[in-house]
């Protein structure tokens, strides 16, 4: 681990820069800061995150004005002690050389976060992606749908309970897994695979 | 035999029958054509532009608002190429991972290896030889070269000069060669692999390497003597495609089309990995943020290429080039001979692969074309549990509407061009 240690400088973790600022000027929006591997993860509110996100933007000391990308991180199995996406955002601080991540936990049947693109311009298209691979909704976003994916797709190949390789063998007993739902009779119950 | 359709009553044509049904089949909007204009209003229409256009390298479609020439509105559709790599790495052991990083960003597939190994064995905790790190910097460097090549040649031809492409494919293929010496392939290597190389090089390396060293500077000159100072190409690029610094950071621009705006941040300067601050080398900046400081940055990027090259040559240090990490790495040849427990876990490191510890972490290497990050989430078993890969591409061309608003529309080629995207990289 000593070229992490090389490379971040006088601060002992990437990140660390993010989380001192935040614990002074906002420490009620920081959930968590947990350390692993020379990184830094905040967890914060989704209430809170676009305040948080302007202000590492424009303080001084922080300037994460570089928006990398958001994505998510699906962990069905954890639910319902703790929630089931954590929404993942990547900054980068070019004036202090530093790059810090953002953490919003978001539950499985209430996937939805504020958006970003009024604070980063860049994070217009990053939120379509993972609003298309996983199905995170961003509140307030001009234009969100589908940007990888033919906009008639079913699900969200990234979730984890999404099935992507071969024909599903349709059995008696799972036939309304099986079934793509144009081809399903109308009156058969049950979830799409 | 007939070759035509069978004719049909009068007034029956099969085949613009056969021609609307296939278009319906595709979910073409009835009526509209490839090349139609849709009058919007009385001063804009619509233009459909690619995804089949050879200018948009790739597959890449562009709905422009046109006023006249002047493009009003620009709304890119991307996705064509996607192919659900970050899918696939959930399914495969992280060696089985490096193939696919190959064909992501596929006109510089070293930069994909390297950008995922370093995150898979920052979570594994090893260091791999010094040799291996000078390696890995002069495919890269070398990738690097093979990928401006293929820009400078391509966008060139977009801009009407045939010559330049003929000149850049010929050196490329220099650097193919090289690949295909070390790897036995000449795109798709997957020669940098976690804990180390494929292989060890063989001894003609050395002396290719050091030809294209050698002979490289010239051939930049003469890509320069036939473009930097052509007055047509200045015309056509000088302030056009401007994206200031400020617009090009909100954009999540990296890359030279960042550093064409001014901004002189790159990866390997900044946070050296790979041992890159082991060498000297200047990182060129331009002032304007425009197409011709774009192009500029580039020519001067290969040059630099060329002198960490040189260093990178001359101070390789011997050794070994793969980390012996028993937790990665195969056991020797000789070993597995002797020892029945060398032989079990050579045999479960090729079936099963190598666990990783749980944690998370995000590294990111200066591709050609920019940031590429890997941010790679383990849940300690021996497959990624969700790879997430930052493409440079992507966040560039998200700029793209924004650089080409209320340009003319034959300009529209060379801003795609100058911000040198590779679809593969942008769709993933």
């Amino acid at each position: 681990m000593s070229s992490v240690e090389d490379t971040a400088g006088s601060h002992p973790s990437a990140g660390a820069r993010a989380l001192d600022l935040l614990r002074r000027e906002l420490p009620d929006a920081v959930l968590a800061g947990d350390e692993g591997f020379g990184e830094v993860s905040i967890r914060i509110p989704r209430e809170r995150l676009v305040e948080v996100a302007t202000l590492l933007r424009d303080h001084e000391e922080a300037r994460y004005d570089l928006p990398l990308f958001v994505t998510a991180v699906d962990w069905p199995d954890r639910e319902p002690e703790v929630p089931r996406f954590d929404v993942v955002y990547q900054l980068r601080s070019m004036r202090h050389n530093d790059v810090v991540r953002l953490v919003v936990q978001v539950p499985g049947d209430d996937p939805r976060v504020p958006t970003l693109e009024g604070v980063f311009a860049g994070m217009d298209w990053h939120e379509r992606e993972a609003f298309d691979l996983l199905g995170i909704e961003f509140e307030g976003h001009h234009d969100l749908r589908r940007i990888l994916l033919p906009d008639d797709w079913e699900g969200h190949p990234l979730r984890k309970d999404y099935v992507s390789f071969g024909e599903p063998i349709a059995f008696t007993h799972n036939l309304e897994w099986a079934m793509p739902a144009q081809e399903r009779p109308p009156d058969m119950p049950g979830e799409s695979r | 035999m007939s070759v035509l359709p069978p004719l049909g009553p009068p007034g029956h044509d099969p085949v613009s029958e056969q021609y609307e049904h296939g278009r319906e089949l595709l979910g073409v909007d009835p009526g509209l054509d490839a090349i139609d204009l849709v009058q919007l209003d009385d001063q804009t229409m619509e233009l459909n532009m690619g995804p089949q256009h050879p200018s948009t390298h790739g597959v890449l479609r562009l709905v422009l608002d046109l006023d006249g020439e002047i493009v009003r509105g620009c709304r890119p559709d991307i996705g064509f190429l996607h192919t659900g790599f970050e899918k696939d790495f959930e399914r495969h052991n992280y060696q089985q991972c490096i193939p696919y990083t190959d064909r992501m960003d596929y006109l510089s597939p070293l930069s994909n290896n390297l950008g995922f190994s370093l995150a898979a064995e920052r979570l594994l905790g090893i260091e791999v030889p010094a040799r291996a790190q000078y390696l890995r910097v002069i495919m890269c460097e070398l990738a690097r070269i093979a990928s401006h090549l293929i820009w400078y040649g391509t966008t060139a031809l977009d801009l009407g000069a045939t010559t330049p492409f003929v000149y850049a494919w010929r050196e490329r293929e220099k650097i193919l060669d090289i690949n295909e010496l070390v790897s036995g392939v000449r795109m798709h290597t997957s020669f940098i692999r976690v804990g180390g190389l494929f292989a060890d090089v063989p001894d003609e390396f050395y002396a290719m390497v050091a030809e294209v060293a050698k002979t490289f500077p010239h051939h930049i000159d003469e890509y320069e003597t036939l473009i930097t100072g052509n007055a047509i190409f200045r015309e056509r690029t000088r302030g056009l495609g401007v994206i200031s610094a400020e617009d090009a950071i909100n954009y999540g621009v990296t890359g030279p089309s960042l550093r064409g705006s001014g901004v002189a941040y790159d990866l390997r300067k900044a946070r050296p990995y790979s041992s890159y601050d082991h060498f000297e080398f200047d990182v060129p900046i331009g002032e304007r943020g425009d197409i011709y400081d774009r192009y500029l940055v580039r020519m001067g990027e290969m040059r630099e290429s060329l002198r960490i090259i040189d260093q990178a040559l001359a101070g390789l240090p011997g050794g070994p080039v793969n980390t012996s990490d028993r937790q990665v790495a195969l056991p020797p040849r000789n070993e597995i001979n002797t020892s029945m427990e060398s032989l079990i876990r050579h045999f479960k490191l090729v079936t099963e692969g190598f666990r990783v510890p749980r944690g998370t972490v995000y590294e990111a290497v200066e591709s050609p074309r920019g940031e590429l990050g890997f941010l790679l989430v383990s849940d300690g078993s021996n497959r990624p549990y969700r790879c997430k890969v930052r493409a440079p591409s992507f966040s560039n061309l998200s700029a793209l509407p924004h650089m080409v608003m209320g340009e003319m529309l034959p300009d529209l080629v060379a801003v795609i061009g100058s911000i040198d995207i590779v679809l593969g990289d942008v769709d993933r």
